[in-house]
Parts: structure tokens; sequence; C-alpha cells
């Protein structure tokens, strides 16, 4: 019993953490803050890629 | 920060010089932990669709793959303001289009010789126009119908507005003509550019609505067939689609497109398979009808891009053949009855009702939200949600899989756009006014696509009626794909000054009249 209510504690806890972290980055738009800064890189990256370029 | 529609000044969560907003807004307790769940499954989705290593190393080949890193943004620009039934409609078609382009995205991956080179897959492919109706494929269940230029450069200018630029430019570069519809300079750009993915047993084009479609579709079927061997049939529906005298030949073209599909794919049309998709078509038109006609009440529900963008997808790219969006047509059929019956409002306050008219601006897709929220006026509907309404034949009969062929010829003539920027004075300018009416309209907002000569020619006519039925007319110049000839401020401002001077009108929320989004995806 001491185990199953251990078990459900440490569930309860890993839910309340993922919801803690998630609904921060959800709700401070911290998601879209990162990609943001990752497009640059991208951009960057993709410039950088030989093409056959031609009509 | 509050649970009432209308309560927060949108135009605050924008920053100076910012990609993104400063936060998402609070709808309360209740509709915000549904936007939440629904964050948290597009972000599933995405983790999914990154989780496969093709589709990682597509994310560093492909340019406009880059766009898909602001799919949330997206859906928050959709869902600015919404509560209650209103967001969960909206959720209920971003969550199936966003499913739908992540399968496609994969898709084409998968079959693409640079990335997944899944030759077997890849002899299952049938590659169709973004700007074509699907439905000369709803007789082939076991092909795959894939179009290359949803994802490069329709989705992306939804996601990014600055998307297309890079590809109008190269297009450019390479002599094209820069007074054609950026639409389909891009698509030709992503060609000429090396950025298409190389995959199918054949392709399909349509000759769909203009000087810029058709100079696109020949660069890309160049590299198509003489570079990559995948043979390609153009399509050539008839233009002047009310006319009796065309619909033979329409019908040909149609069943010529599916002899040539079944020549090269080794499939056989299947009757079963199109009649099913006929009663889902049909049964999309039921639902769309049903909309339309709460829209014509004081308590419209489902409007504004909720109606365009759900629309667009669902007639034209799905055009019956997903079972998915029968359900999602009859979930959004049961949340707007709820809300119609509750005397539900999308905002605080009404004061216009208005029919959007034209070719709409693609980069600025969440405008129909925006005169809402700024100014009250209800886009109750838009002409590229204006489509056929007719009843398909969905008994498996010979004289009804005759008529199939000319339903299919039916609807390739009236895809979206195509229906109203073409076939003759009536279905564009006359139906308009017709629309005014049934829709107790008191505005017109017609987009002026300044690279559309289909729509440019009529300007002096629009404003001729308009001035004989006394309805209060403004004009929205916009360039489709291309936010640095009119940015989304430029677009705003139009109506801005209208309303102010004309109209003699302040806003209801002003923090959303000057915006700075320049910067913004």
């Amino acid at each position: 019993m001491a185990t199953f209510l251990l078990v459900l504690k440490i569930i309860a806890i890993v839910i309340v953490v993922f919801f803690a972290l998630t609904f921060t980055v959800y709700i401070f738009n911290l998601d879209m803050k990162l990609t943001a800064a990752i497009e640059p890189i991208l951009l960057k990256h993709y410039d950088k890629i030989d093409r056959d370029q031609h009509l | 920060m509050a649970k009432q529609i209308g309560a927060d000044r949108l135009g605050d969560f924008y920053k100076e010089g910012s990609r993104v907003r400063k936060r998402r807004e609070w709808r309360g307790l209740r509709d915000t932990l549904y936007d939440y769940s629904r964050w948290l499954w597009i972000m599933m989705t995405l983790a999914k669709f990154v989780a496969k290593p093709r589709n990682v190393k597509a994310m560093f080949r492909y340019r406009w793959m880059a766009n898909y890193l602001a799919v949330p943004m997206m859906v928050d620009r959709h869902t600015q303001g919404l509560r209650g039934e209103y967001l969960r409609i909206c959720h209920t078609e971003q969550d199936l289009v966003i499913k739908d382009v992540a399968n496609l995205l994969d898709a084409l991956f998968r079959g693409d010789r640079r990335i997944g080179n899944d030759k077997k897959f890849s002899d299952q492919v049938v590659l169709v126009d973004e700007n074509e109706m699907t439905a000369v494929m709803m007789g082939f269940p076991n092909l795959k119908v894939l179009s290359r230029e949803t994802p490069s450069t329709y989705v992306s200018v939804l996601l990014n507005q600055r998307a297309a630029c890079h590809y109008i430019d190269v297009a450019q570069q390479f002599g094209l003509a820069g007074d054609v519809c950026p639409m389909p300079e891009a698509e030709a750009g992503v060609s000429i550019d090396d950025d298409a993915p190389i995959l199918g047993a054949c392709a399909i084009q349509c000759n769909t609505t203009c000087d810029g479609s058709l100079l696109g579709n020949g660069v890309i079927s160049q590299r198509l067939e003489h570079e990559n061997g995948i043979p390609v049939f153009q399509l050539a529906a008839p233009l002047r689609h009310r006319e009796d005298d065309v619909q033979d030949y329409a019908a040909q073209e149609i069943r010529n497109a599916i002899a040539f599909v079944e020549k090269h794919t080794g499939h056989k049309w299947d009757w079963d398979a199109y009649f099913e998709c006929a009663k889902r078509v049909n049964y999309a038109t039921k639902c769309r009808m049903e909309w339309l006609e709460m829209n014509r009440t004081p308590y419209p529900q489902v409007f504004g891009s909720n109606l365009a963008l759900y629309t667009e997808t669902n007639y034209m790219a799905i055009c019956g053949r997903i079972a998915a969006f029968e359900k999602a047509d009859a979930k959004i059929t049961k949340l707007a009855r709820q809300a119609y019956d509750k005397k539900m409002m999308m905002a605080k306050e009404y004061r216009h009702r208005a029919i959007v008219w034209g070719v709409q601006s693609h980069f600025y897709m969440d405008f129909l939200l925006w005169l809402l929220n700024c100014w009250g006026i209800v886009p109750l509907t838009d002409m590229l949600s204006m489509v056929s309404t007719k009843e398909l034949v969905t008994e498996d009969t010979p004289e009804n899989r005759e008529q199939a062929i000319y339903d299919m010829a039916w609807l390739t003539e009236n895809m979206i756009m195509r229906n109203r920027t073409h076939g003759g004075y009536k279905v564009l300018l006359d139906e308009l006014w017709e629309f005014v009416e049934m829709f107790n309209a008191d505005m017109v907002i017609l987009w002026e696509h300044m690279s559309c000569k289909a729509l440019d020619g009529m300007h002096g006519l629009f404003e001729e009626k308009a001035r004989e039925k006394g309805i209060p007319l403004v004009w929205v110049s916009h360039d489709l794909f291309d936010p640095r000839i009119i940015s989304r401020q430029g677009v705003r401002d139009q109506i801005n000054s209208f309303m102010r001077t004309v109209m003699q009108e302040e806003p209801i929320d002003p923090s959303l009249e000057i915006l700075p989004d320049d910067m913004s995806w």
C-alpha cells in the first residue's frame, strides 16, 4: 500500500512539475521566443547550400 | 486578462521589432486551459514530426521549412480574442489543418529523391498544384495525392508573412515578370531555386486562374518533365464555366486526366471510392450552407478566418477524400448551433455587417479577425468561401457515372477564386450585390490584389454599383504574398482612414489601430 501511495505521489509530482513548466512556456510565449532566435541561424545555413538554380 | 470577450487590449501583446508577441492571452480559467491543451497537442504533433530523421534532414535542406517554426504563432493569430465556442471551432479547424499538413510533409519527404528516396512509395504519388481542385483524384483511393506548392508557399505565407519574398526575388532574378501574381511567381521561384521535393509517378497541373499561374506551371513542368522525368498532364478547364456549351469539353478533360493517371500509375478508377467522396463533399456543402444561413441572421457563428481558411482547405485540397474532415464539419456545426441558440457574439460589439470580396492578402489572413476586434466589422462571408453548392450524384448507376464526370468537371471549373475571378460579369460583380442583400450587409470590404488583372479591370464597375446601391465600399490594396509592397499596417491604414473619415467612427479597441508587426512572422 505504501509503495502504491509513493508511486501515486511521484506521478502527481511529475504531473504538477510538467504542468508548471509547460504552462510557463505557454503563457509567456517562450516557445516562440526560442524559435525566433533559431530562425536566423537556419536562414544562414540555407544560404550556404549549393543549388542547381535555373529556369 | 479576463474571461469576458473584448476585455483585453489586444494590441498590447505586440512588441516593436519583435517576431513574436510578449505573451499569450489569459482567457479565463476554462478557455485558457483549453487553449493550453491545444498548444500541447501542437507541440506533440511537431515533436512526432521531427522525431523522424528524414524530416530533420528536410528541415536542413529546404528553406521554406524554417517557416514551420512559427506554427503555434499562426494559431495564436487566428484565436486572438476568441472565447467559448468560437475558440473551439477555430482549434477544431486548425488542429485538423496542422495534422493534414504534417502528414503531407511527411509523405513528401518519404518519397523525395533527395531525402527519403522511397521509390515504391513515390510510384504511388500523383503531384497536384496547390491551387487546384483535387476532384479528379476522388476515385483513386490507393494513390497519394500530394502538392509540393501547398507546404512550400501557400502554408508558408500563412505562417510567416515574408516566407515567399526570397522565391519571388529568385524568379525575378531569372527574368520572370514582376507584375504577375506573386503566388505562382513564388511557386516558380521554389522550382528555379531547386527547392522543391522530387517525387511522384506523374503530376497534374491546372490552368487555374491567370497569366501568372500559366507562367508558373510552365516553369515547374519544364523541370518536372525534362529533368526529373515525371510526366505532367495539363488539365485545361474552361474559364467561362457558367456557359452550357463548355461543359462537354470540361468533362472530356476530366476523362483525359483520369486516363493519364491510370496510364502512369497502373491504378484503375474506383467508382465506389468516388461516390463515398461525393457523399462527403455533399455533407461539407450542407454544413457550409447551414453556417452561411446562420450568418444571414443577427447572430452569425462561423465567419471570418474560421470560415475562410477552413473552406479553402476542405473544399479544394480535401474534396471529400479524407474522412476526418467530415467529423470536423459535424463538430463545427454542433458548436455553431450551440452558440447560435445562446445568441453568442464573437466580439463585444457588432457595428457593421460586411461582405469581404476579392482575393484576400495571404500574408495577413488574420485581418478578418482584426476587422472585428478593432472596428466591430463582422466579415459575414468572403469571396473565396462562396463556392459551389451544387449537390453531387452519389448513387452508383450508369447514368450517374456519366453525370459524375460532369460533376468533377464542374468542381474543377469552380475551384476557389477561379469561380469568381473568371466566368463573366455575373459571378464577380452581380452576385456580390445579391450576397449583400441576402446577408443583410451594410458594408463591402473589397480587396484589391494589385497583381490580379482579372479583378483590377472591374474597379470602376464595383464603385458605380456601390454608389447606386448606397452601400459603403472600401478598397484595400495589397500584393497577396509580398508584404514589402504594402505592409500589414498599410492594409490596416486603409480601413483606419475609411472608418475615421467616411464613417466618422472611433475604434472599439484603439490598441489595434497601429501595430508594430512589420518584423513579425
